[in-house]
């Protein structure tokens, strides 16, 4: 694996407002990477950076071994910006083989392309179409298609899935899960559950100032698994304490329960099963680790 | 600068005038305008240029305003074109052009462009395609007006002809600096409108703000070089024009380009 993006000391004020506060982080090529934050953390200020919108005041970033901005980047680094829109004076497929050939295919090649990404993002049949005469969802996919366009390395989708139907939410993820062994993606979202079952690494802003987490990472000699149950069981937490194995159980929610085990221990979630099916618990979910929920807020 | 990008970049303008509805009703609109100046102001001032009865009277007219040799030329309609032309083909290019790159950076479109060039490379590609698009007018006009001119008299044709191809020459030059105008107030602008009206208020208070000023501060007339379209007056005679008040539009053009190129690269998207 090799760095791809590089990030360090970087600051961005706007007036008074520290949007960025020396944010310094790294990702590693194949990578799904989460930049999650409550509302005006300086998620989208770090994508407008990372994609050259923004100058920072401080700081360097470097992608693929290049500084912002660099030509070699282009095709190679592309985006679905916040609120950006294409012309509607044009129709979809004109200005896609426009962006196709800017990447230096030709118009053929361009032309292609544009079919397979309108094919990948469900829009096959409005080639012809207006962007203002789609709905909010499929423009939004259209803006995702021309981030596909070409062969990216690195693509960058700043609420991809916001404003989307469930079908199509879905259709996205899928779709970004299939693409990622090719190309890096990283994603800034409200959803913690969808960035849950895409990204192996979290970046985590607030107010400006970041901390990253790594998803599968092992501390010490104990390791996580986090149980939820159907139902609120009496002694449930006492009685998972006993069970051979376990360091330490906290609640995380009623019926959650982050359960630290000793990493020696073989197998230990079918014995946590099985102890589950001894006590008759129906069990909703059982997370290997932690959820990035309680990666993120969980105090304790 | 990769030219490739920047030549894609000018060529999606052409179609952004020749290929959409708005552009065709524009052009629509100024086929008919032109139409209409054929018509009247060169169909009507001909004859009167050319009748002997009036031209003496015209020559002196003329001479008094130093555009002698323009009424000289056997090629009256011309004449009259390029006064015209010289005239309202920058005041038309404030127009056309005002819409070089802001809506598409309000709209968010300039960001899917500046992954893929350079944010000089979209300046200049945008410019370059303006200044396309009013050659290609100034072309049909220059023409239509020599086929006016050559239904008059057909033996005027060949020398009408080489002289219409040094006037969209002459015009193309002219307009430049006004496109490269548009283009940087384009980046300072949240508008296109806002654009046009800035270059109004350039144009007319900024040249009275001036006037005054240098009535005061004489050396501060320098400054007048700054506004496109300073030499109009001098041009206008044809009669011996210096090479150098040819230099000032591309002066200005190179000038206008350089700011916004500062500009545009440290801006936001």
């Amino acid at each position: 694996m090799s760095t791809i993006v590089e990030v360090n000391r970087l600051s961005k004020s706007f007036g008074s407002k520290q949007a960025l506060s020396n944010v310094s982080f790294t990702i590693e090529s194949g990578s799904t990477t989460a930049l999650v934050g409550p509302n005006g953390a300086g998620k989208t200020t770090l994508f407008s950076v990372l994609c050259g919108y923004l100058r920072p005041n401080s700081g360097s970033v470097k992608i693929l071994d290049k500084p912002l901005g660099h030509p070699s980047l282009f095709g190679k680094l592309t985006a679905l910006p916040q609120d950006a829109m294409l012309d509607p004076r044009f129709s979809i497929q004109k200005q896609l083989c426009f962006y196709g050939v800017l990447q230096g295919l030709n118009k053929i090649e361009a032309l292609k392309d544009t079919t397979r990404v309108l094919e990948l993002v469900g829009l096959s049949d409005n080639h012809n179409s207006q962007i203002n005469e789609l709905s909010h969802g499929m423009r939004k996919r259209v803006c995702i298609a021309q981030a596909l366009l070409g062969k990216p390395q690195i693509v960058l989708l700043d609420e991809a899935t916001a404003g989307l139907d469930p079908l199509n939410a879905r259709e996205i993820r899928s779709l970004i899960s299939s693409l990622s062994d090719e190309v890096s993606f990283i994603l800034s979202s409200h959803d913690l559950a969808e960035l849950e079952r895409l990204c192996s690494h979290v970046l985590y802003l607030d107010k400006g100032v970041l901390s990253a987490h790594n998803r599968n990472e092992q501390i010490g000699s104990s390791k996580y698994i986090t149980l939820q149950l159907h139902e609120q069981y009496k002694d449930a937490k006492e009685l998972l304490k006993q069970l051979s194995g376990v360091l330490h159980i906290s609640q995380s929610q009623n019926k959650e329960f982050i359960i630290e085990y000793q990493s020696c221990f073989e197998q230990f979630d079918i014995h946590l099963l099985k102890y589950c099916y001894k006590h008759n618990w129906q069990y909703r979910q059982v997370v290997n680790g932690h959820t990035l929920e309680n990666q993120l807020f969980q105090k304790d | 600068m990769n030219t490739h990008r920047v030549w894609q970049l000018a060529l999606f303008e052409l179609t952004r005038l020749f290929a959409t509805k708005r552009g065709l009703l524009a052009i629509a609109a100024f086929a008919m305008v032109w139409l209409m100046i054929l018509h009247y102001p060169i169909g009507h001032a001909v004859p009167f240029l050319s009748s002997p009865q009036f031209s003496e009277v015209a020559h002196e007219l003329a001479g008094n305003i130093g555009l002698k040799k323009l009424v000289s030329w056997p090629q009256a309609e011309l004449a009259i074109y390029w006064l015209i032309a010289l005239y309202s083909f920058p005041l038309f290019a404030l127009f056309v052009c005002s819409d070089q790159t802001v809506g598409d950076r309000q709209r968010g479109t300039l960001r899917f462009l500046s992954l893929r060039c350079t944010r000089d490379e979209i300046l200049c590609g945008r410019f370059l395609g303006q200044l396309i698009i009013l050659i290609s007018l100034i072309t049909l006009t220059a023409l239509a007006t020599l086929s006016v001119m050559s239904y008059r008299n057909p033996d005027l044709t060949f020398s009408g002809l080489s002289l219409t191809l040094v006037l969209i020459l002459q015009l193309s030059i002219v307009v430049m600096p006004f496109i490269a105008l548009m283009a940087l107030l384009n980046l300072i602008c949240h508008s296109s409108r806002l654009s046009i009206v800035l270059a109004i208020l350039l144009f007319t208070l900024g040249n009275a703000l001036l006037s005054f000023i240098t009535g005061y501060l004489p050396f501060l007339e320098l400054l007048f070089y700054v506004f496109p379209g300073v030499q109009l007056l001098d041009i206008a005679s044809q009669d011996s024009v210096s090479l150098t008040l040819w230099l000032i539009p591309f002066l200005q053009t190179g000038a206008l380009l350089i700011t916004g190129i500062a500009v545009f690269r440290s801006r936001a998207l």
